[in-house]
């Protein structure tokens, strides 16, 4: 289910990268949003920005550093957000789509790792995992609720992974045109893990590096928030 | 009849009044304004006779009249509850929707430009 081999420094050729759309929900993330997208570009440069109706700049800054900034008129949560870019990126005509946070949590360097075993064609869809290699330094506190993340996933959706809860994914197009998030808010991702199983798609995970800062931590998910997140799950699967 | 039904008796033909005259003039569908119709009704005949209420209640083994209109009243009231519920939902994912296609669509237009 891992992919050991560390393909960051071989590079991939330039029409897949051309071809890699990055999908970027943001949500009054003015302060950081510039430095990540400009990072992110000089590699790839179909940087989609979709800005979940924030209230500050987001919008602007987007604007001026990608041609694809996307804006919900009003806010529908993150799950909302990455569908609409991935449906943006597959009109782009998108041969892989890879979602990214907005926050500087995710590097660059790990994007390649994540879409080297979908170009060779090995599995249509890798998931990131910051708990694969010791290389992430994940507070206490975080690294507990993520822990009962990945518990509640192995119950409830009967997957086996080692971080269910990691914005870095990446899809090939079939794969993305598969994906319907239709829980607006948190809970998708646990929605998209059901779809990821039951496309019948190979999938696998790859080791990606998660950098906490202050920033980060403070926008992140509580504990408390995540129970909330668990209880609007289960609703949305009971309810019609 | 005491003041009391007097009085519940009035707000209910009132409310009968409202939802034909609704119905009527098209503001709520046939199928809603019977139902609504039908539970005035029932309630305009439970207050002109009182113990009516007592006489069902004492069949299924509730003791008093008050009783089983307090258990249905709940009952009814979860029910509403779980369906504004559900409707709500599908109007967010209606939402969603629309704000999705609105974004794609000012995306497309500014991109041409």
């Amino acid at each position: 289910m891992t992919d050991t081999a560390t393909s960051n420094d071989a590079g991939l050729p330039d029409d897949v990268r051309e071809s890699t759309f990055i999908v970027m929900p943001a949500f009054n993330e003015a302060i950081c949003i510039e430095e990540v997208v400009r990072d992110v570009r000089r590699e790839y440069p179909n940087v989609v920005v979709i800005d979940d109706g924030s209230t500050d700049a987001t919008f602007d800054v987007a604007r001026r550093c990608t041609p694809h900034a996307v804006r919900h008129a009003v806010n529908r949560g993150q799950g909302a957000a990455l569908q609409t870019g991935i449906d943006f990126a597959l009109a782009r005509g998108a041969r892989f789509i890879v979602t990214f946070d907005s926050d500087g949590q995710h590097r660059v360097e790990d994007i390649a790792a994540m879409l080297a075993p979908i170009v060779r064609g090995d599995c249509d869809i890798t998931l990131g995992s910051r708990f694969l290699d010791g290389s992430s330094e994940i507070p206490r506190s975080r690294r507990f609720t993520l822990r009962l993340a990945v518990l509640f996933t192995r119950i409830v959706s009967r997957v086996t992974l080692t971080d269910t809860h990691n914005g870095f994914r990446a899809f090939s197009r079939k794969a993305a045109m598969k994906i319907e998030i239709t829980i607006d808010r948190m809970a998708h991702a646990s929605e998209l893990i059901d779809q990821v199983h039951h496309s019948g798609l190979p999938y696998r995970e790859v080791p990606v590096q998660v950098r906490y800062t202050d920033y980060s931590l403070q926008k992140g998910q509580s504990s408390r928030g995540a129970i909330q997140i668990a209880i609007n799950y289960i609703l949305a699967r009971v309810l019609p | 009849m005491t003041l009391f039904q007097y009085l519940a008796l009035l707000v209910v033909v009132g409310l009968l009044v409202l939802t034909l005259s609704a119905m009527v003039r098209g503001w709520a569908t046939r199928k809603e304004g019977i139902t609504w119709s039908l539970v005035w009704l029932l309630a305009t005949i439970a207050i002109v006779n009182p113990d009516l209420t007592g006489t069902v209640a004492r069949r299924l083994g509730i003791g008093r009249g008050a009783d089983l209109l307090l258990y249905c009243a709940v009952v009814v009231m979860l029910i509403g509850f779980l369906m504004i519920y559900v409707r709500l939902r599908r109007l967010r994912r209606e939402l969603t929707l629309l704000v999705r296609h609105m974004a794609i669509m000012e995306a497309g237009s500014s991109e041409s430009k």
